[in-house]
């Protein structure tokens, strides 16, 4: 070093310019970073003098002690200088300790040994091969999870599309992108009809949230409440439940099997079994939203009067009407409740059994029906079925509103109208078919036919009197031909048609008072004359008087045909035989009879009395002889014994 | 979905894929494992898996984009069916109740044929 000490003040040590090109571009010096800093700073400070202060105190120490050959004096140097190493080590360790940086400026690596080389390469070799097993095992490994996860989805992912074919499925996205972050829900309410109210049950209920099991199992979840149906009642009889709960039973039970512990092979049909599951839950919950739906439907409309609604109570879940004068309906939302699943169809008689043996303090002496015979029991309850009347309340529903068939209805009723003139025209018409059944069974040779009308408040029925053939006819090789034969004008069969109209009746019968000749046109039921409305009291009596006259006319036309001199009136027919006298057979109809409900009399009137009626309630009249209720072949052979006494004027 | 003629619908193909990935993961396990064995790879082994390899990767990526050009925007719900669908469940009730009441017939007549 020179005597001479130079310092240099730099002025401001922050962004010294360190070049400037032509251009006038300048060009700072790179910042120099914190560890830059340090390092050059420690590079300032010199330790070249401690160096060689050392070096001098080890030559003269050797140097000193060099005659000592002390034989430990190599060890001692040696462990001296590791403890020089050592503790600049230490102080390393220390600095980075204490989170400072240090850049080590270069390392002189000690040359290796021969052997220390090859195990060297041994060790890299053997590491290799242990990095390649384990990737090789990696690799494996995820192979099989990744197929693992390939047969969960598709399970997952082909139940869904199955669904999809037939449910709207809708698709969420909750938090972060990811395989477990969609979730999906079935959305079951019918956006088309936009003017559909909608309770909020059916809102909570018409999602259904669909969940997945770690087998990637689909499973549609079941709903929290018991779904409502609809169901309609009488007074004094129990409704049928019908088994909705049959499914949540089965899904209950296949539900525990994962539950189990034991994992079984999964196979299609168990995929296939848990979608017809989910499948049927979901027609389930659909049909509780729709049956729902009309319920709110039919209380909006019983605010609307219309005729033949009478709204006799309202609650939240039953809605109370009075039909006619005498019988009430309720329709009410019940839940379904399970049953055990003894099957999906339950009959009608066992069902109906079941409840009135259960209720047999208010039921109406059912108890001691056998089970067989169910028609009778609903005959005696003069109800209507009700499920056929849940039916079609729902059909009159869907039919209104989506199908909006309005104009096919033009009474102008709407359909809750409708639906209780319905009811009420079955219960009528229940009441005039037991009349009609009672009356053919006093007569024998009366048949009773019911007539489908395709109309909910129409009813028909026929009453055919069947004639036997007469023997003159059979000979003259007609075909038998059902009804009437309109060309050769043979009757075969009379018909009275009773119609039902709401509460109308109406009898039309055939049975002209006429010749064979005049048997012309067209007989088809349509067109028949004695067509006129009754009441239920006076049905069988017009019923009756119809049937007698047709029987009349029936044994009028035969006379003529073998030659009698005959008249007839409504209900006799008179022969007339020589000296003015007549004979007339008269029937006599009486509809609580209980051997017959047409009886015959023969009566004799030896032209003292007018000429005219006969009246056959006459008890002055002497020459009266009660016949009994004849069959037809019976009258006809009267007939033909009364040909003898009375020809056609010179044939006697 | 395509129709039933078809023989593979894209759902298939796609799981058919899937199914091509595991196998592809599986070679590669299998020729990790090849190449540690301790008596050193044998060529042919490897060489077989590598071009069973490259052959499934090209096929996935072919199916994976001949999938991807046509599969069609994911379209919601234009024509709902849940009225159609409600029709067949009345109708279905129609028909069960129809044949609780033949069955009450059948009984009825075979209990009067019993009885007589």
């Amino acid at each position: 070093m020179d005597g001479k000490l130079k310092i240099d003040l730099d002025k401001l040590p922050i962004k010294r310019l360190e070049a400037i090109d032509e251009a006038g571009n300048e060009q700072f010096p790179p910042d120099i970073g914190y560890e830059e800093k340090r390092l050059n700073m420690i590079r300032r400070i010199d330790f070249s003098q401690v160096m060689e202060r050392d070096a001098k105190k080890q030559k003269s120490s050797k140097e000193a002690v060099g005659t000592q050959a002390w034989p430990w004096q190599s060890l001692v140097e040696n462990l001296q200088l590791a403890q020089q190493e050592l503790s600049i080590i230490l102080d390393l360790i220390s600095t980075v300790e204490a989170n400072d940086a240090v850049t080590v400026a270069g390392m002189q690596r000690p040359k290796q040994l021969p052997h220390e080389s090859l195990s060297d390469i041994a060790v890299s070799a053997a590491t290799k091969l242990q990095r390649l097993r384990h990737l090789g095992r990696y690799f494996k490994q995820s192979s099989k999870s990744l197929e693992q996860q390939v047969t969960r989805e598709a399970r997952f992912y082909g139940s869904l599309i199955r669904l999809q074919q037939n449910w709207k499925v809708k698709r969420q996205r909750i938090g972060l992108s990811g395989p477990g972050s969609e979730s999906f829900t079935i959305d079951l309410l019918d956006n088309s009809t936009t003017d559909l109210i909608l309770s909020s049950r059916s809102l909570t209920l018409s999602t259904v949230r669909i969940d997945r099991d770690p087998a990637g199992i689909l499973t549609v979840q079941l709903p929290s409440k018991l779904c409502r149906s609809l169901s309609v009642e009488f007074p004094g009889s129990h409704s049928r439940r019908k088994q909705k709960g049959f499914v949540k039973g089965k899904m209950l039970e296949s539900g525990l099997y994962p539950q189990e512990g034991k994992k079984e092979v999964l196979t299609d049909e168990n995929v296939n079994e848990r979608v017809k599951d989910s499948h049927l839950i979901l027609r389930e919950i659909h049909q509780s939203i729709f049956q729902e739906q009309v319920f709110d439907l039919v209380n909006h409309e019983s605010y609307n009067p219309s005729p033949g609604v009478n709204v006799i109570a309202m609650r939240e879940d039953r809605l109370h009407l009075s039909i006619g004068q005498e019988t009430s309906v309720s329709l009410c939302l019940l839940p379904s409740i399970e049953e055990e699943s003894t099957g999906r169809v339950e009959s009608n008689n066992q069902a109906q059994i079941r409840e009135n043996r259960i209720s047999s303090t208010d039921s109406l002496g059912l108890s001691a029906v056998d089970e067989n015979f169910d028609s009778y029991t609903r005959n005696y309850l003069n109800f209507p079925d009700p499920v056929s009347l849940e039916i079609f309340l729902q059909y009159l529903f869907h039919d209104d509103v989506f199908l909006k068939s309005k104009d096919r209805r033009n009474d102008g009723c709407n359909f809750l109208g409708h639906f209780c003139m319905t009811i009420a025209h079955r219960i009528f018409s229940r009441k005039v078919l037991s009349l009609l059944e009672g009356l053919v069974e006093g007569i024998p040779y009366l048949h009773l036919l019911s007539h489908p009308t395709w109309h909910s408040r129409i009813s028909s029925w026929s009453l055919s009197l069947k004639v036997p053939q007469s023997i003159l006819r059979s000979s003259r090789r007609i075909k038998p031909s059902g009804s009437n034969d309109l060309k050769s004008g043979i009757r075969s069969q009379f018909n009275t048609k009773v119609v039902v109209n709401d509460d109308q009746i109406n009898v039309s019968g055939e049975g002209t008072p006429g010749l064979v000749g005049s048997l012309r046109g067209d007989y088809s039921d349509s067109c028949s004359i004695n067509s006129y409305g009754c009441d239920l009291v006076d049905l069988p009596v017009a019923i009756l008087h119809q049937v007698a006259n047709q029987v009349i006319d029936w044994l009028h036309e035969e006379a003529l045909i073998v030659g009698m001199k005959v008249s007839r009136d409504f209900l006799c027919l008179y022969f007339d035989l020589e000296q003015g006298e007549t004979l007339g057979l008269v029937a006599n109809v009486d509809a609580e009879d209980t051997h017959g409900c047409i009886s015959w009399w023969l009566v004799f009137d030896d032209g003292s009395m007018e000429e005219g009626k006969l009246a056959a309630e006459d008890v002055e009249f002497r020459n009266r002889r009660f016949l009994g209720h004849l069959s037809l072949e019976a009258l006809y052979s009267t007939l033909m014994d009364l040909v003898g006494f009375c020809g056609s004027g010179g044939s006697h | 979905m395509m129709g039933p003629q078809n023989q593979s619908t894209s759902l298939q193909r796609l799981n058919h894929a899937e199914k091509r990935i595991v196998r592809v993961l599986e070679l590669a396990g299998l020729v990790m494992d090849e190449l540690a064995n301790s008596t050193g790879p044998r060529t042919e082994v490897l060489a077989g898996h590598c071009r069973e390899f490259m052959k499934s990767i090209k096929e996935i990526q072919t199916t994976l984009r001949e999938e991807i050009k046509s599969a069609c925007e994911y379209r919601p719900f234009e024509n709902c069916d849940y009225g159609a669908r409600i029709s067949n469940e009345i109708c279905c009730q129609k028909l069960e109740y129809i044949v609780e009441q033949l069955d009450g017939m059948n009984r009825t007549i075979n209990h009067c044929k019993d009885g007589t």
